[in-house]
């Protein structure tokens, strides 16, 4: 039986990768990003697959509900929240960008939060599904070693308790819930000098995601599914 | 006598912080958003304390009160002002602006004082910033798991506090974050287990005892590491 993903931030980088790697093994793919006219490579990764593009704001309560409407009452077997900023380059103490640091709270942690919420139906129906929260592990309280990129780090860290807190709330409904950190990635966002190519870390995450079951609800994963610390 | 300067002080934890280390004979400044209406802090007609007007969502506010206070040390600053909505905050019952408004209260304010502030903190003797956490805002421990918009603005808070220790290590300043136990506060309830006398002196012990070496640790009032 076909299975399906729906992907958030699906218009570059490991949001892409997802799609281009879902479609072509065979699974029917919900692409979301904010810009469908100008995503060409998701269209080109999803040309001769079984692949729908949407229109998704993460951090428009609007723009998920109509997402909720394109999809009405189809099963998803996986949801990743994908979609996320760096928080822009005024991160530091001393030079702190509060709206920076509220625009991206909207994007990395209520995103998430309320796609989860609104799809929850969705990912519930049938035999659960998984959610999958793409988070970093720069997120990390135990790992933490350095004082910089205050908004990208606090707002992966309120993601992480997203991901908890929706694990003890859906876990009832059969749903599993993972925050994944997907590696350095050659990616925009990750930088030219990442050591792991999109493909080398959707590739793992994919392996991972399948390999995970209700056991796994709520824990935090590296891509290649060994376990990270808080 | 050292200094300290304590935000959301006109009830609860931070009035009972306003009320330990006054009584200790420390100069406090305590920071409320309506000073009119603060007739408690006012009836304990303690000299050295100072009652200013501060909400911390209002950053103009807390450049203002460090425009009136530079230049004078402050030993202790301890992040305090928040609020938690109980009940409303369970899953589909929080709105974004009830969230965003606990980043702002804990996270952005925090930030915000500590930016405003670190010179102060680090012309002092202590050189000691706090920051009231709490359980809730712990990954690993199973309390008040639920709690969406004040479970998440903690463990944020708990980040930032870490990157705060890790970055004013060069400047001598000990950054700790508390949590102050389940106390019978306005905000808590009553179900609490602890009044806010023995939290409040509980964590005054284990913040004497602090130096350079818990920069960056996660404290329960008792002394105690809480988990990530």
């Amino acid at each position: 039986m076909t299975k399906t993903v729906l992907i958030t931030g699906a218009s570059r980088g490991v949001g892409l990768e997802f799609s281009r790697q879902y479609a072509a093994d065979g699974w029917r793919v919900h692409a979301c990003c904010r810009d469908p006219q100008g995503a060409a490579a998701l269209s080109e990764a999803l040309a001769g697959h079984d692949g729908v593009v949407h229109a998704l704001d993460v951090a428009e309560r609007q723009s998920i509900d109509g997402l909720k409407d394109e999809l009405g009452g189809e099963a998803l077997d996986v949801l990743i929240n994908n979609a996320g900023v760096s928080g822009g380059g005024h991160q530091t103490f001393g030079d702190m960008d509060y709206d920076a640091w509220a625009d991206t709270m909207r994007v990395n942690a209520f995103g998430p939060c309320r796609v989860s919420e609104v799809l929850v139906d969705n990912v519930a129906v049938g035999n659960a599904g998984t959610i999958v929260n793409i988070s970093s592990q720069m997120a990390s309280l135990t790992e933490c070693d350095e004082g910089d990129e205050f908004i990208y780090r606090s707002s992966k860290t309120a993601l992480n308790m997203v991901s908890v807190n929706l694990a003890h709330d859906l876990g009832p409904r059969g749903i599993t819930v993972l925050a994944f950190h997907p590696g350095w990635v050659r990616t925009d966002m990750g930088g030219p000098e990442a050591p792991i190519t999109a493909q080398e870390s959707v590739t793992a995450l994919r392996a991972s995601i399948a390999a995970t079951s209700h056991a796994d609800n709520g824990r935090f994963l590296n891509y290649d599914g060994t376990p990270l610390l808080w | 006598m050292p200094t300290m300067l304590v935000t959301g002080a006109n009830r609860g934890i931070g009035f009972e912080f306003v009320r330990q280390y006054a009584a200790e004979g420390w100069t406090v400044h305590a920071g409320v958003r309506n000073p009119a209406a603060n007739s408690a802090l006012r009836a304990l007609g303690l000299e050295r304390l100072s009652i200013h007007q501060l909400d911390v969502d209002n950053h103009d506010q807390i450049k203002a009160l460090a425009a009136g206070l530079e230049g004078q040390p402050i030993d202790l600053l301890i992040n305090n002002a928040g609020l938690w909505a109980g009940d409303d905050e369970k899953y589909g019952r929080f709105s974004d602006d009830q969230w965003m408004t606990q980043f702002k209260t804990h996270v952005f304010g925090t930030m915000a004082m500590c930016e405003a502030f670190v010179d102060n903190v680090g012309a002092s003797d202590k050189k000691l910033m706090v920051n009231i956490s709490s359980g809730n805002g712990s990954l690993g421990l199973a309390v008040g798991i639920g709690d969406y918009p004040y479970d998440t603005t903690k463990a944020a808070l708990n980040m930032v506090g870490w990157g705060l220790a890790v970055r004013l290590k060069d400047r001598g300043i000990t950054v700790t974050s508390m949590t102050p136990g389940n106390v019978a506060t306005d905000m808590s309830g009553p179900g609490a287990d602890l009044t806010p006398e023995e939290s409040i002196a509980g964590m005054r012990r284990v913040i004497k005892g602090l130096d350079m070496s818990h920069s960056g640790a996660f404290m329960r009032y008792n002394g105690d590491i809480a988990p990530w």
